[in-house]
């Protein structure tokens, strides 16, 4: 073996080692028997995957992310379909500023969109947390949901659309017969794209917590300020499975990859 | 292209003004809070005060010294994977790439704490080095600058591994090759040939990086503590514990303009690539 030929094998390992590693040992950690977080684990249970069901705020916590990711992306794709046509398919006085809006909120670091959020719609309007979190949430994913459906627009023809209304449909259902089913996959993958961002999202919603009302993420770096048991650990792998598994389908299905 | 404007507005102004009234609206008058004078007027009194604050100025070094680091830490190691991945048969390398990616899809929150499991008092690092001797006792590595190099390093490097493999596979295949049969050792085809070459995928993945760690809240508010601050986890407890809302919109403003400084690069060289190929 030439030193080239080991080069390539000995850089994987470690580069994957280093990506990966961390993540099994959070994996391993949460089986453990012991009290506080240890690797090697100590002894294997699964007192901790259970206990992560038992405790109420990360109940209600899950409950609120869950809601977020799925209506927010949900509000942002009612808005952003409509845009995102109009940007690809009309000549749209000041395409460009409404662009460049639309997308704003990817750059501004998000505990900054939390902050203001708090201090100039929250508090003079008195807007409740919940309302909050889903107004941020649903900007934060936006600009997301916009680049996906144009650039699955882009790829389709217009011209089919465009031999629809002569044939006589109206626009509206030129769009909704024509235009939708060929982009269902870039609106899925738009969808799938916004839950997991949002859901995973803690900067913009450090700043909009109330009592009891807090994103999971948020509560569990709470938790483990407090309590240095497995269960972070616990819920982090099942956590993890989960989006994994989200992505994973959706690759089969959709080739969720050819649209982010 | 369909021409009828009224048509095109009622399509596209909802989602313009809703991003308007919540997001670009309050963050201009956040960003404008820290440039009013408190006797009505305009003053950049706060931006002197805040950076005659040697605890700011720490912050604000550490910030900008953490996230050059890890962007050239990641480079040096990216341009190494991604080179043993372009080199791998196609199906092995499908595989590898989706090695890479995996972690973006796993929460930040979950990534950042394993670390704690790896560098705490009783991780894994301080168990090895007890058991070889190297220390006697457990040296202190987490809530440290080294703690959140080490956490941003593995949150970003796989933005900059995928840039630099689809740089590297628009390569012409015979570059690599034609400049060792000129005689150019190793060394020389790396800085003369792939460099250039791969110059935007470096610049791409450098600003996604770059600017990630520059805004990264997450691993410094969990591997660094209260005391090892960066400018994001400084801006929260100048919320949270202070109250002090001017300095809060310092470092926005401060984040932000270093933010879109940064993307304006991207875009240049992202222009500047599509002008050569359009000539091409």
């Amino acid at each position: 073996m030439t030193a080239r030929s080991l080069f390539i094998p000995i850089t994987l390992l470690l580069v994957i080692a280093f990506l990966i590693g961390p993540f099994l040992i959070i994996v391993a950690a949460s089986f453990s028997a012991g009290e506080t977080l240890a690797f090697p684990p100590q002894g294997f249970s699964l007192r901790w995957i259970a206990k992560v069901f038992t405790v109420e705020s990360f109940r209600a916590s899950f409950g609120m992310s869950l809601f977020l990711a799925i209506g927010g992306t949900a509000a942002a794709l009612v808005l952003g379909i409509p845009a995102s046509y109009a940007l690809s398919r009309y000549k749209l006085p000041g395409a460009e500023i409404v662009r460049t809006i639309v997308s704003a909120p990817i750059i501004v670091p998000g505990i900054i969109v939390g902050l203001a959020l708090l201090r100039y719609i929250v508090v003079p309007f008195q807007v409740g947390i919940t309302l909050a979190l889903f107004l941020a949430h649903t900007a934060l994913v936006l600009p997301y949901a916009v680049r996906v459906v144009s650039a699955s627009l882009d790829n389709l023809r217009s011209d089919i659309e465009e031999a629809a209304v002569l044939l006589g449909s109206s626009r509206l259902g030129a769009f909704f017969r024509v235009v939708m089913p060929n982009i269902r996959g870039g609106i899925m993958s738009a969808f799938i794209l916004g839950f997991v961002t949002s859901f995973n999202q803690v900067p913009v919603s450090l700043f909009l917590s109330g009592p009891g009302v807090r994103t999971l993420p948020v509560d569990m770096i709470a938790y483990m300020e407090i309590v240095f048991d497995p269960s972070v650990a616990a819920l982090s792998s099942l956590l993890a499975f989960l989006s994994i598994g989200i992505v994973f389908i959706a690759e089969r299905f959709l080739g969720f990859s050819r649209y982010v | 292209m369909f021409q009828n404007r009224a048509e095109a507005l009622a399509l596209a102004l909802p989602a313009a003004i809703f991003a308007a009234a919540v997001f670009l609206v309050p963050v201009v008058i956040l960003l404008s809070d820290g440039f009013r004078a408190p006797t009505g007027g305009w003053t950049i009194s706060a931006y002197t005060d805040f950076f005659s604050n040697s605890l700011n100025q720490t912050v604000f070094l550490r910030t900008l010294r953490l996230s050059a680091l890890v962007t050239v830490a990641s480079a040096v190691i990216g341009y190494a994977a991604a080179f043993a991945i372009v080199s791998l048969e196609p199906g092995a390398k499908g595989k590898v790439t989706g090695l890479v990616v995996l972690p973006l899809m796993i929460s930040p929150v979950a990534r950042t704490y394993a670390w704690i499991v790896i560098l705490g008092r009783t991780g894994i690092v301080n168990q090895a080095f007890q058991a070889l001797g190297i220390t006697e006792a457990p040296l202190r590595i987490l809530f440290s600058e080294t703690a959140i190099f080490i956490g941003l390093l593995q949150l970003f490097l796989p933005l900059m591994i995928i840039s630099l493999i689809s740089a590297l596979e628009n390569m012409p295949k015979d570059a690599i090759p034609a400049a060792r049969v000129l005689g150019a050792n190793w060394f020389q085809v790396f800085w003369k040939v792939v460099l250039p070459l791969t110059k935007e995928g470096l610049v791409i993945g450098g600003t996604l990086v770059f600017t990630g760690s520059l805004t990264a809240y997450i691993t410094p508010a969990i591997l660094g503590g209260s005391k090892v601050l960066m400018l994001e986890t400084l801006l929260y407890q100048q919320v949270a514990v202070s109250n002090n809302f001017v300095a809060a919109s310092v470092i926005a403003f401060i984040l932000i303009v270093m933010s879109f400084a940064a993307n304006i690069l991207l875009k240049r060289v992202a222009t500047a690539r599509n002008k050569q190929r359009s000539q091409a």
